[in-house]
């Protein structure tokens, strides 16, 4: 028996700020929920289960937040189902819900993905105290500049294309209401200007913390028929993961994320991600990690992809739009971040995304990593229904 | 085999919690002895309040008082009260149904015994001195035989209230490093870089985990690695790093140990840091008792041809 098709009909999000010191936990995933609901325009009774994300627990101090959520997400009396797969897990969160209605499990799904990073400490939460062990030398973003500079060795990049990923994105926020960092002023003088944090990444090159919730309302064929505003339909959908080291780990181009993306490819018919894909949402929480996955998902050959964005490619207005919202470099709620790319995907190809829009967005990918570049989730969708 | 390290491993942080509307009337209204329920879409008064209905998912913001005396509907007895507990003395652990209320809140009795408390006895607040705003403005729960108190209609607008709190957590592990981290760090403690073997793959894991992630095999055989290695890639780090004592800028660097297959972490020093480059030759150097060495240090030898680190980037 085939596969339902499965369509996104809903999408909404919290305006991202660095601090939500007016609403609790459930306050904040309830807006986006009801947003997604009013993009819809469904009510809580009409969704079947609800599956939610987040980062680890330690981020908040809260165990198994789901559990006192759901109340505010209206699933008392249904399945309400946690994924936990780290800074990836938007996506993955996202990818367990389409697979309930595409195993015609349930009709109407309403998945949501939040983090208050104000009130969580992910630093800490990541770098416990481990007796005997040498404690970590540098911050996150020092657990990342080393492959960034192998990365530079290996393709024989310029010092500047992070700066010109950056800019961009920066720029792009600009467009998108929802976006955390809205920096009217920005120019590409000011980042390249920026102090250099862990070399070679600069403060301007990094993401922001963020408290943020994304939701989408993911429904049958039956649901698309009715939904009051176009659909964005799932053409592909994978997750890969790896061990976070291990002898011939390529951080550079980790063997999850290439496997990841051919799966999602094959199940979309996508033989030329170049030509056939318009718009791309991906996770890059450095601005150097732009070029490294356009590599690692294909859409240029190793050692190329800082030449795509060198040559303004991935700007808005360019042949391969990357990061159309600004990207986690403008707003970064840990575990809504993956779902913000997936509902970016979405609200292209369903000609929703407003001022950040990409004319004639007919399949756009969305993109999400997390841990140690060890889980990697992404889907594709279109305009239009997969082929049956 | 030998005995394996063992330490206390304590996880304790104070994180903030902003309390949203329904949240911040209730702890508010602790602080000025009130207790507040919230009222359903059907009716019902939920003590303690929620921000949503849980039959109809509707917000829900209308807030009643109700009486600081109810009805014990279920209770299990401490025996031994530990650190953090609203009682140093054995208490019962209560649901208490206040009166006006329809669910119960779960607290603290102090009573002389476990044979002195049963379902359906009653119970009112024992409020406690200093009040901040916090569940624990109720000092706990103490029999009572009196009629119900009446509440005075407030409705839940205070001056100044509580918008947020702070929730200590703190968790005790005693954590052991496993047998074949012992072995790495018992010879750490000698000086030496003691790795495993897989037998599957012939990978070099330092250090070593016991098994191969990547053949998921068991590792048992013991290899001696470097003293000396070779810088893969690394960064200048230009902020100081919470809880560490290290002078900015200095190098953090990844080090392919000869005869390993995956470079471990380091600082490097005895070098400018704007000199440091991939391909640098290192070796350990270890300061006072420390069991981990302090930084590397350049050997002096050529630089490291490219070619032969390129696997372990």
């Amino acid at each position: 028996m085939s596969k339902e098709p499965v369509a996104v009909v809903g999408v909404g999000q919290t305006k991202h700020v660095a601090a939500r010191r007016d609403v609790s936990i459930a306050g904040l995933v309830r807006e986006a929920a009801r947003r997604a609901l009013d993009d819809a325009e469904l009510t809580w009774a009409d969704v079947d289960a609800v599956v939610i994300g987040k980062a680890p627990d330690f981020f908040e101090g809260v165990m198994m937040p789901e559990l006192y959520l759901a109340d505010a997400l209206g699933a008392v009396g249904k399945p309400l189902l946690r994924v936990h797969t780290a800074g990836s897990v938007g996506g993955s969160t996202a990818l367990v819900a389409a697979t309930q209605v595409a195993a015609r499990v349930h009709r109407t799904v309403l998945t949501v993905a939040f983090e208050k990073q104000s009130e969580s400490n992910a630093m800490w939460g990541l770098s416990l105290p481990i007796p005997f062990q040498q404690p970590l030398l540098a911050g996150a973003g020092g657990f990342f500049a080393p492959h960034v500079r192998a990365y530079m060795r290996r393709s024989g990049a310029p010092d500047g294309i992070g700066s010109l990923v950056a800019y961009k994105d920066r720029r792009n926020a600009l467009k998108n209401p929802y976006a955390h960092l809205h920096e009217h002023d920005i120019t590409l003088e000011k980042v390249q200007a920026s102090p250099m944090l862990w070399d070679p990444i600069r403060y301007s090159e990094t993401c922001p913390s963020s408290d943020g919730a994304c939701a989408m309302v993911l429904t049958d064929r039956a649901g698309a028929a009715r939904s009051p505003r176009p659909a964005a339909w799932v053409h592909g959908g994978a997750m890969r993961s790896e061990p976070t080291l291990f002898a011939g780990k390529d951080f550079v181009s980790p063997r999850a994320g290439r496997d990841c993306a051919a799966d999602v490819y094959r199940q979309a018919g996508v033989t030329d991600p170049r030509r056939d894909i318009d718009a791309v949402e991906m996770y890059v929480p450095f601005s150097w990690y732009e070029p490294m996955w356009l590599e690692n998902l294909g859409f240029a050959a190793e050692g190329e992809g800082w030449k795509l964005t060198e040559a303004g490619v991935t700007e808005l207005d360019g042949d391969l739009p990357v990061n159309m919202s600004g990207g986690v470099l403008s707003t970064n709620p840990i575990g809504a971040s993956g779902m913000i790319r997936f509902a970016e995907a979405a609200l292209q190809v369903r000609g929703q995304a407003g001022e950040h829009q990409v004319d004639g967005a007919r399949r756009a990918l969305g993109h999400a990593y997390g841990g140690g570049s060890q889980f990697f989730a992404m889907w594709l969708v279109g305009s239009a229904p997969p082929d049956a | 085999m030998p005995d394996v390290l063992k330490a206390p491993l304590v996880v304790e942080f104070p994180f903030t919690r902003s309390l949203g509307p329904v949240q911040s009337a209730f702890l508010t209204g602790l602080r000025e002895r009130v207790v507040l329920g919230v009222r359903t879409t059907d009716g019902r008064t939920l003590v303690p309040p929620v921000e949503y209905d849980p039959v109809t998912a509707d917000e829900i913001r209308d807030l009643v008082e109700v009486a600081p005396t109810g009805t014990v509907t279920t209770w299990a007895w401490n025996h031994a009260p530990r650190r953090g507990q609203p009682l140093a003395t054995p208490f019962a652990w209560v649901l208490v149904r206040l009166d006006g209320a329809d669910t119960a809140l779960l607290h603290a009795l102090d009573a002389p015994g476990p044979d002195t408390v049963r379902t359906g006895m009653r119970v009112r607040v024992r409020w406690a001195a200093e009040r901040s705003g916090a569940i624990t403005d109720i000092a706990c729960f103490e029999p009572y035989d009196g009629a119900a108190a009446e509440p005075d209609g407030h409705r839940g607008d205070f001056a100044d209230p509580v918008t947020g709190i702070v929730a200590p957590a703190r968790l005790d592990y005693t954590y052991t490093p496993g047998r074949a981290q012992t072995a790495h760090l018992e010879a750490l403690a000698e000086r030496r870089i003691v790795g495993e073997r897989c037998p599957s793959c012939r990978k070099v894991y330092v250090p070593p985990r016991g098994a191969c992630p990547t053949c998921g095999v068991a590792t048992s055989e013991q290899v001696e690695v470097g003293p000396r290695g070779t810088v893969t890639t690394f960064c200048v780090v230009n902020i100081k790093a919470r809880g560490l004592d290290i002078e900015v800028p200095y190098v953090y660097a990844h080090i392919a140990l000869d005869g390993a297959d995956l470079a471990l972490h380091g600082r490097i020093g005895g070098i400018p840091y704007d000199q440091v480059r991939m391909g640098l030759r290192v070796e350990p150097v270890w300061t006072g008792g420390a069991r981990h060495p302090d930084h590397y240090r350049p050997t002096g030898e050529p630089d490291a041809d490219y070619d032969t680190y390129r696997e372990l980037l």
